[in-house]
């Protein structure tokens, strides 16, 4: 986790975590606070990124496991992984499960 | 650091010297054993010991339950066992069941989990060497 | 109310047990919350309560001992799901459930409802000695010589926070069988043990250091004859050996099969031995009233059909091809007169092998309290068992079970595929499992396609942990992950059974479309060259892999 992640061409950064409580996956949007949907993430450089993740503090937002993710970026950003892509947009097998992207 | 009690045995007031050095201190009464050795090395001191420290590098570090069991069992080891470092309070029955006889925390370690652990079962679903009162 | 049938019955003391239990788990979910347990110390207690947190949520892996449970627990599992969950769980090649879309500050209360009726999820997960499995057929099977569900009982409580075993190395998968043909898949399993009738009282043939993951091995006998009141003692020592040496340094390296490797199998008995010289073996007895007492705990069925039993079940046949069929693939001979057992497929064409929704899981039940004793079991091809049905009705169930849509007539054929949760929920995914199994089963979905390519077992696996066991599938698939893409590698001839073997990989790995593709043509290929009787293994065993790789490579 600990490793910077290496951007492609005009790719960003996004913040990720599941919720403590509940599990649910959550975007850190501009202000700092977790959002279910990865339509406010915000979109962070490198180094930006690297100085979020450093300081926030997990344990009292009520978050797991917090990391970045490269995405396209755009509204909603996109992913660069099949992974992120599922964690994003909910699993393939059940469109009825697909995560609700709110505007 | 402070003690906490697993069984009823007294705890011991001998200093502990590493395993390493041991052989060297002919009249040393206590001895740290770490994980990653085997209880048998103890074996030719195990008369003149009252103290065996084990020491946890992390809690899910599982070989010193091992340790302490077979001391006791194998070893008929009747001194006190302690263990130090890494422990956690969801450990406290495991530790004891293997025979271990008191933990050390940190001054500031919050005692109410391990009293709540060793009060909260009245059921165990298998015999341990711990579970013997020792003699 | 009466005694299950099929499982052990609790007790006051055990369900005081499992109280402090779920207390224990209530307490070390507060002390997570408020933040005295930090997450990498509370991952390893909620994992040994079967909580994971996986891609989307946190899974709950509910325990099914031994796969076997009754309708009133199955009944509570769709409660679990509907309450709790999205309406449906997943049946596991450990013969357990899990829900996909828990939350952790419910999972106390879910885990007081299981406890209600008599389940928990104790060491589901984690590195611990996880829940016993055993085979779906105990105590049905004509060909069984010991019931082995009785020893497997007496292993799980043993193993249940168990002082000395709870911080091993890595997991520890135990499975036992008492029949002469292996059903548990024992030689894949880290101990896996035989039992069998010997003439002062059961004896156990033990198997160490099998399993699947990065590195496959098939295990190795350790014992031949253990007996019965030595059974307890062997497997402590052999733990201990483990426990004590195993490697804790590289977690790919962990598992007892790499410790029995490194050893041999030689000198991994000596060290059992000598642990056995010095235990003190009178701690460990299984004396015959412990077995007594246990064994007094499981109701047995009255197994009394009417002597025209069979013969209206072959008139039923006679006269119903598509019940005929089913028949041919979905059931297995009892040892009772006039008895038949049922395996319920959960692998649809085109479905997701070993989901059911609430009101099929609440069906399931339904049916088992009119046709099976109150009884069923989860196999690990992810099926389910209905283990002693009277053949005269078993006509009836058909039809009921068609209702369901679960009378799908594939068990053991090609499109009874086995896969893990892969991509779509699982946090160490490389590629999603599920998908291609829809897309296989559904091209081989035609029954009269499946029954003429006979006995074939496709096993899928979404990264190298192989939950998915494709090192013993006929057929493997094993997704890899290459430049982000979602690749898979096909392995031909793998086994679980008394043959055990590691599928070996036939070339490059392909991507997901390509492999369905080239799937179907391995099949071709073996229609057209298998000789008469040959199944899909005989006839690899006698050609050699060349023709399959032949027609898998072959571009269009
Ligand atoms: S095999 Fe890999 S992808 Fe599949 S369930 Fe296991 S860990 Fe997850």
């Amino acid at each position: 986790m600990k490793r910077p992640t290496r951007l492609g061409e005009g790719q960003k950064l996004i913040l990720t975590a599941n919720r403590l409580l509940d599990g649910h996956i959550v975007w850190r949007d501009a202000a700092g606070q977790w959002r279910p949907s990865i339509t406010h993430a915000a979109q962070l450089d490198t180094d930006t990124a690297q100085t979020a993740l450093e300081t926030l503090d997990a344990q009292k937002e009520g978050v797991v496991g917090v990391y970045e993710v490269a995405v396209h970026p755009g509204i909603p950003p996109s992913p660069v992984s099949v992974r992120e892509r599922i964690r994003a947009f909910g699993p393939t097998v059940h469109p009825e499960f697909a995560t609700e992207l709110e505007p | 650091m402070k003690r906490l009690e697993l069984s009823t045995r007294a705890a011991s007031t001998v200093d502990a010297v590493p395993f390493a050095e041991l052989a060297e201190h002919p009249r040393a009464r206590g001895v740290v054993l770490t994980s990653d050795i085997a209880w048998d090395a103890l074996k030719p001191y195990l008369a003149r010991l009252d103290l065996i420290v084990l020491t946890f590098p992390i809690f899910r570090d599982g070989r010193g339950f091992t340790q302490a069991r077979a001391l006791r069992e194998y070893g008929r080891f009747t001194g006190e066992i302690r263990a130090e470092g890494h422990v956690l309070p969801d450990q406290a029955n495991h530790l004891r069941r293997c025979g271990v006889d008191g933990v050390m925390l940190g001054e500031n370690a919050d005692d109410a989990p391990w009293h709540r652990e060793l009060r909260r079962f009245s059921t165990v679903y298998q015999r341990a060497i711990g579970d013997v009162t020792p003699p | 109310m009466n005694a299950p049938i099929g499982h052990y019955q609790y007790d006051s003391v055990d369900r005081d047990f499992l109280a402090a239990r779920i207390d224990e788990f209530a307490d070390q979910v507060a002390r997570r919350i408020d933040g005295a347990l930090t997450e990498d110390e509370f991952k390893p207690f909620r994992l040994m309560n079967g909580l994971y947190l996986q891609l989307h949520a946190y899974m709950l892996r509910v325990a099914i001992p031994y796969g076997t449970l009754d309708s009133r627990q199955m009944r509570m599992l769709a409660e679990i799901a509907r309450t709790y969950d999205r309406d449906y769980g997943h049946f596991t090649t450990r013969q357990n459930i899990q829900f996909n879309w828990i939350r952790l500050e419910d999972t106390p209360e879910i885990l007081r409802r299981l406890a209600s009726v008599d389940m928990h999820a104790i060491q589901t997960s984690g590195n611990c000695i996880r829940n016993v499995t055993s085979d779906q057929f105990a105590g049905a099977s004509a060909d069984e010589l010991v019931d082995p569900r009785v020893h497997a009982e007496i292993l799980r409580q043993w193993s249940t926070l168990h002082p000395e075993f709870t911080f091993l190395p890595r997991k520890f998968k135990l499975a036992v069988s008492g029949s002469p043909e292996d059903r548990v898949a024992a030689r894949f399993h880290d101990v896996g043990v035989i039992a069998r009738p010997g003439p002062d009282g059961t004896l156990f043939r033990i198997f160490v250091g099998g399993g699947m993951g990065r590195t496959p091995a098939v295990g190795k006998e350790i014992f031949d004859s253990v007996r019965e009141e030595d059974l307890l003692a062997t497997l402590e020592a052999i733990l201990r050996v483990y426990n004590a040496h195993g490697r804790r340094d590289n977690i790919y390296k962990a598992r007892i099969k790499i410790l029995v490797e490194a050893l041999g199998i030689d000198a991994y008995r000596e060290a059992v031995l000598a642990e056995l010289a010095q235990m003190d073996m009178a701690l460990y007895r299984l004396t015959p009233d412990m077995v007594a007492a246990i064994r007094a705990r499981f109701a047995a069925p009255d197994l009394t059909a009417p002597p025209d039993a069979t013969a209206t079940f072959e008139a039923d046949r006679a006269r119903h091809p598509a019940f005929d069929r089913w028949t041919r693939s979905n059931t297995h001979p009892h040892r009772a007169p006039g008895y038949i057992s049922v395996t319920v497929s959960l692998k649809p064409a085109g479905g997701i092998p070993g989901d059911a929704t609430s009101s099929q899981i609440d069906g399931l039940a339904d049916l088992a309290d009119s046709y099976s004793f109150g009884e069923l079991r989860i196999t690990h091809m992810q099926n389910v068992v209905l283990a002693h049905v009277r053949q005269d009705r078993l006509f009836d169930l058909f039809q009921a079970l068609d209702e369901l849509g679960l009378a799908t007539p594939n068990v053991g054929l090609v499109s009874d595929i086995i896969a893990c949760p892969g991509l779509d929920y699982c946090a160490l995914a490389n590629s999603r499992s599920i998908p291609i199994a829809q897309k296989l089963s559904a091209r081989f979905g035609d029954p009269t396609l499946q029954e003429e390519v006979g006995r074939l077992r496709i096993n899928i696996s979404g990264c190298i942990n192989a939950c998915g066991h494709h090192h013993a599938g006929h057929i493997g698939l094993l997704g890899v992950d290459k430049r982000g893409e979602e690749f898979f590698q096909i392995t031909l001839g793998g086994r679980s059974d008394n043959n055990a073997a590691i599928g070996e990989i036939l070339g490059p790995a392909l991507p997901e479309d390509d492999t369905v593709d080239a799937i179907a043509r391995i099949v071709d290929r073996y229609l057209s060259i298998r000789e008469l009787g040959e199944t899909f293994l005989d006839t690899l065993s006698r050609l050699g892999d060349a023709p399959f790789r032949e027609a898998a490579y072959e571009t269009a």
